[in-house]
């Protein structure tokens, strides 16, 4: 049963952070709903009016109340449970319409505000993802998904910079449809083959030898460290991409010092410092080394390597800095 | 809860199993109700394909062509032979009027997409790549079922390119940054699923960036 609920003036029927699961309509009274506009970071007081709902948005989506609903005037207010609410809402359907139309204004404001920051970054525009899409479905030999794709973008973009390519993969989705069928034959568009994009769009494609890179950190973060140091030495060895070499060089010493093997640790890491000794790993480097002395015994080298990294940045902040101090103080203690 | 739909019938269509009901960045202008079948959502990502949803009869989607003719943000596929109702921004009061329980269920529909699309907001305003990484994760703990709250290790069924999707960034740079968190033995990075081994930490790495400003 719903609930008739008095409240004195100043008193708060809901926090921010609450879990949520009632429903209010305020009879008389005056509540202020209370909350921190995410975009500019200002507080907003909604003045709820009589006759009107709050607390519907976190109690039907389920998730914890976006804001305090704080009474300025002595208030009567019904409360509903969200079964209570939806029978209520069934039998008057006006409610539900008019929320509808509210929640939705909400919605396509919120979805302009994450595009508009979105496109600082990088958005992908429509006529181009809609292609992609397609040459996906035909490189995967899915004609019908691909016939549809293109043919679509022709209706959309007649004149589009893709158009006559997308006549033609229309015709060789149709034609590879009706000669081998679905997932079968060779894909008209190879998987090796570059897209046939103006611009390639380089942030998705890895190279082989990040893929490589990536294979031994996933070694490395499940523990399998002799595997994933077999996996950076190849990049080493390989000596293909600077980039990925130096982060190689630099996880070598990890994996050693992880593995137990701190001797080895120290002197991977002492040669890194002379061929890299601008490694952007350099301090975390130094940690490992001051970590392997200590667990040699040798309390005084570990002390020195700790003081130098304390020394190499004054970024309170930084992760190694944190640590560094921190090991000094236990070390000294 | 049995919906009177007869009177919908001229707004009916059928897809086959397999057929494409729209695709990604299609600009969008109807939005359905599955009467039967059950329909996929997919998006392609990089050069993999992947389910975002599996929906089943009684189940609303492409909902935001109601709102404005942005482009689909995922591809709709008939998985089985499917049944819909098909509408548009025209006939859609009469059909909320009509029925309720559909209204309320769009209503919920959209209370859910109000809460996800301003929290993509707030981790969007981070401006270094690791807090809002790491905002990601906290915001995925939100929405997952609370399993084991005593404990602060979380596991995610995700992946290096939704990480990169919701923080707003290519996937290279999502790579660098858990790979970074790795290096640090915060994350641990698998096929299928990401565990975080110390949510709380996370929490106040992200409260301390949020602070500052």
């Amino acid at each position: 049963m719903p609930k008739a609920l008095q409240y004195r003036t100043s008193s708060v029927i809901y926090f921010q952070g609450d879990a949520a699961d009632k429903i209010y309509i305020l009879q008389s009274g005056k509540v202020s709903l209370n909350y921190t506009d995410i975009e500019n970071g200002q507080e907003v007081h909604d003045i709820v009016q009589p006759g009107e709902f709050f607390g519907v948005k976190s109690a039907l989506g389920r998730y914890p109340r976006e804001e305090n609903a704080l009474v300025l005037q002595d208030t009567a207010a019904v409360m509903f449970s969200v079964p209570e609410f939806e029978q209520l809402a069934m039998t008057n359907i006006r409610i539900v319409m008019k929320m509808l139309k509210v929640f939705s204004n909400q919605l396509r404001r919120i979805h302009k505000q994450v595009s508009n920051l979105l496109e600082k970054e990088e958005q992908v525009n429509p006529e181009m993802g809609l292609y992609k899409v397609g040459e996906y479905y035909l490189k995967n030999r899915q004609y019908a998904q691909a016939k549809y794709i293109f043919a679509r973008y022709l209706t959309y973009y007649p004149a589009g910079k893709m158009a006559a390519q997308a006549a033609k993969f229309v015709e060789s989705a149709e034609g590879s449809l009706a000669r081998y069928g679905e997932g079968k034959g060779p894909a008209p568009i190879s998987n090796s083959a570059p897209a046939s994009v103006p611009k390639p769009d380089k942030g998705r494609e890895l190279s082989a030898v990040a893929k490589s890179y990536y294979d031994a950190v996933s070694l490395f973060s499940q523990d399998k460290y002799p595997q994933a140091l077999a996996g950076f030495k190849q990049i080493v060895d390989a000596n293909e991409d600077p980039e990925y070499v130096a982060k190689s060089v630099y996880e070598i010493g990890r994996c050693l010092f992880l593995a137990g093997k701190h001797e080895d640790c120290i002197k991977h890491y002492t040669s890194m410092i002379t061929s890299y000794p601008k490694h952007p790993d350099l301090g975390d480097a130094l940690f490992f080394m001051a970590q392997s002395y200590e667990k040699k015994g040798e309390k005084e080298r570990a002390l020195t390597f700790y003081k130098k990294i304390l020394a190499m940045s004054t970024d309170e902040d930084d992760v190694v800095h944190m640590k560094a101090k921190k090991a000094l103080k236990a070390l000294e203690a | 809860m049995a919906m009177d739909l007869a009177a919908f019938s001229r707004f009916a269509r059928t897809f086959q199993k397999g057929e494409m009901i729209f695709a990604e960045y299609e600009p969008g202008d109807a939005f359905y109700l599955i009467q039967t079948g059950r329909v996929q959502i997919v998006k392609v990502i990089g050069d993999i394909e992947k389910t975002i949803d599996i929906l089943q009869p009684s189940e609303v989607f492409g909902e935001m062509a109601i709102l404005e003719d942005s482009p689909r943000s995922a591809t709709a596929i008939a998985l089985d032979n499917v049944k819909v109702l098909e509408f548009n921004r025209a006939n859609f009061e009469v059909l909320m009027m009509g029925n309720p329980q559909i209204a309320l269920k769009l209503l919920k529909l959209f209370t859910k997409r109000i809460y996800d699309q301003k929290r993509r907001f707030m981790i969007l305003t981070l401006d270094d790549p690791q807090s809002r990484v790491a905002d990601v994760f906290l915001m995925l703990d939100e929405t997952q079922p609370p399993a084991d709250r005593d404990s602060e290790r979380r596991e995610f069924k995700t992946t290096m390119d939704d990480i990169a999707h919701w923080a707003g960034m290519t996937s290279d740079q999502a790579r660098d940054v858990l790979n970074h968190f790795v290096t640090q033995r915060r994350v641990e990075i698998f096929q299928d699923k990401i565990i975080v081994k110390n949510i709380n930490d996370f929490q106040r790495f992200v409260n301390s960036r949020r602070k500052k400003s």
